[in-house]
């Protein structure tokens, strides 16, 4: 088996495949962050999936539809991705964010309530999370940089429809742009908590760092995603809220002032014991409960399918 | 024997279909696919496969799809303001290519 100081000294952007003996610390790490990543997909996808059917025209209801399905593509995606490192398998990962042990994303433990909030996720978050991926195209698991290829591949859509639909709301009524600034407000810190806590408060960063995993630190993700949505969230019209304090440094870069944010929150939200996040979550169990018999028919339909695992005797 | 060639230009870019070579064998299909597919096109790495090893799975076993306008799942769809983010002008030029390459070879 590879010795952790071989994995630190070849962790160079998709060096590591399941070909190679990992030691159990790689492919632990690995699998909660790929694991994170795809509940988090699937966890989005069902916060808006409400929104096809409130959708405000046909256009509107074809592609966010198309935008919804490949969220839960790429879930799967990241499933597998997750799944090659052999720690868990992708029932138990399913099982596990049913029933409240899986965690994702911060932003999706909050209820969708109004079409004006849907351009907050899918401009703002997507738009973060799809700097993260950008630079996941160079982590160390060869799977995972295989996945975010076709996840950024698809990604750029569902940005600029996210995009098209903030400027329709902030080129509408007067109602409609106010309405949307006070979402903005609502979301605005939720959004740059998106990166999670500054890198001297991040527990898992120097570890998935060292390895090759994580290609950038919180700190700089924030700072790109900043600097190019603060000037686009302006040019919409929307008004940057005072708090969290944001103070433009003079190399360009964004400090953004900690304890402005509501990290109590946060860390309910990390262990899953956020309120109204536990409607998401249980919301999302239902649905896999009320699919099961799917599930079932088609493996029970295919005995021989893929052949590259072999069956179990029942 | 037909051999199906696949040529990649560059290092991490997908391997496609360019045309096919006859060969006996495998090494005689590799060497025929590096005169007729990789001299006049960048070529970084080159495949050939049995033409019999290949699947196929055409529109009269299986409805595609496809048939309707699906322009709203391009990026390039959207006309936003100003410039935006690297990664997003990155998907987006993806898409365009991919867009162009439709119905190649």
């Amino acid at each position: 088996m590879m010795d952790l100081n071989t994995v630190k000294e070849r962790a160079g952007p998709r060096e590591f495949s399941p070909a190679d003996d990992l030691p159990r610390e790689y492919r632990e790490a690995a699998t909660r962050m790929i694991e994170f990543h795809a509940n988090s997909e699937i966890m989005g996808a069902y916060l808006e999936r409400p929104f096809i059917r409130q959708s405000p025209s046909i256009d509107r209801k074809l592609a966010f539809s198309a935008k919804v399905q490949d969220e839960i593509g790429h879930g799967q995606l990241l499933y597998r991705a997750a799944e090659s490192l052999g720690v868990k398998t992708r029932e138990e990962m399913l099982d596990d964010l049913a029933n409240g042990d899986g965690k994702f994303l911060n932003c999706f433990h909050y209820p969708l309530k109004s079409w004006v909030e849907v351009p907050m996720i899918s401009f703002f978050v997507d738009g973060a999370a799809m700097r993260r991926q950008a630079t996941l195209r160079r982590t160390s698991w060869e799977p995972y940089a295989h996945a975010m290829d076709k996840v950024c591949f698809e990604e750029g859509f569902h940005v600029k429809h996210g995009e098209d639909i903030l400027k329709e709301l902030m080129t509408g009524s007067r109602k409609e742009q106010q309405m949307t600034q006070d979402a903005f407000e609502e979301w605005w810190p939720r959004i740059i908590q998106f990166f999670g806590p500054t890198d001297d408060k991040s527990t898992h960063h120097d570890f998935a760092a060292a390895v090759g995993l994580k290609q950038q630190s919180n700190d700089d993700l924030r700072n790109a995603f900043l600097d190019q949505y603060i000037p686009k969230a302006r040019k919409y019209g929307l008004e940057i809220p005072d708090e969290p304090r944001i103070r433009e440094r003079d190399d360009g870069t964004y400090a953004v002032e900690e304890d402005d944010l509501d990290w109590d929150e946060f860390f309910t939200i990390a262990k899953n014991e956020y309120e109204p996040g536990l409607g998401q979550i249980n919301g999302r169990k239902q649905a896999q409960e009320a699919v099961d018999w799917v599930r079932e028919t088609i493996e029970a339909d295919a005995p021989t399918a893929g052949g590259h695992e072999p069956q179990a005797a029942d | 024997m037909i051999w199906e060639v696949f040529r990649q230009a560059k290092t991490g870019e997908y391997h496609t279909h360019c045309g096919n070579v006859h060969a006996p064998d495998r090494e005689m299909a590799k060497q025929f696919a590096a005169i007729q597919h990789g001299r006049r096109k960048p070529t970084n790495s080159l495949w050939v496969v049995p033409r019999h090893e290949i699947g196929e799975i055409d529109a009269e076993d299986v409805s595609f799809g496809g048939t309707t306008d699906k322009s709203y799942r391009w990026a390039t769809a959207y006309n936003t303001t100003g410039s935006d983010a690297r990664e997003v002008v990155e998907s987006e030029d993806e898409q365009a290519t991919a867009e162009k390459q439709q119905g190649d070879d």
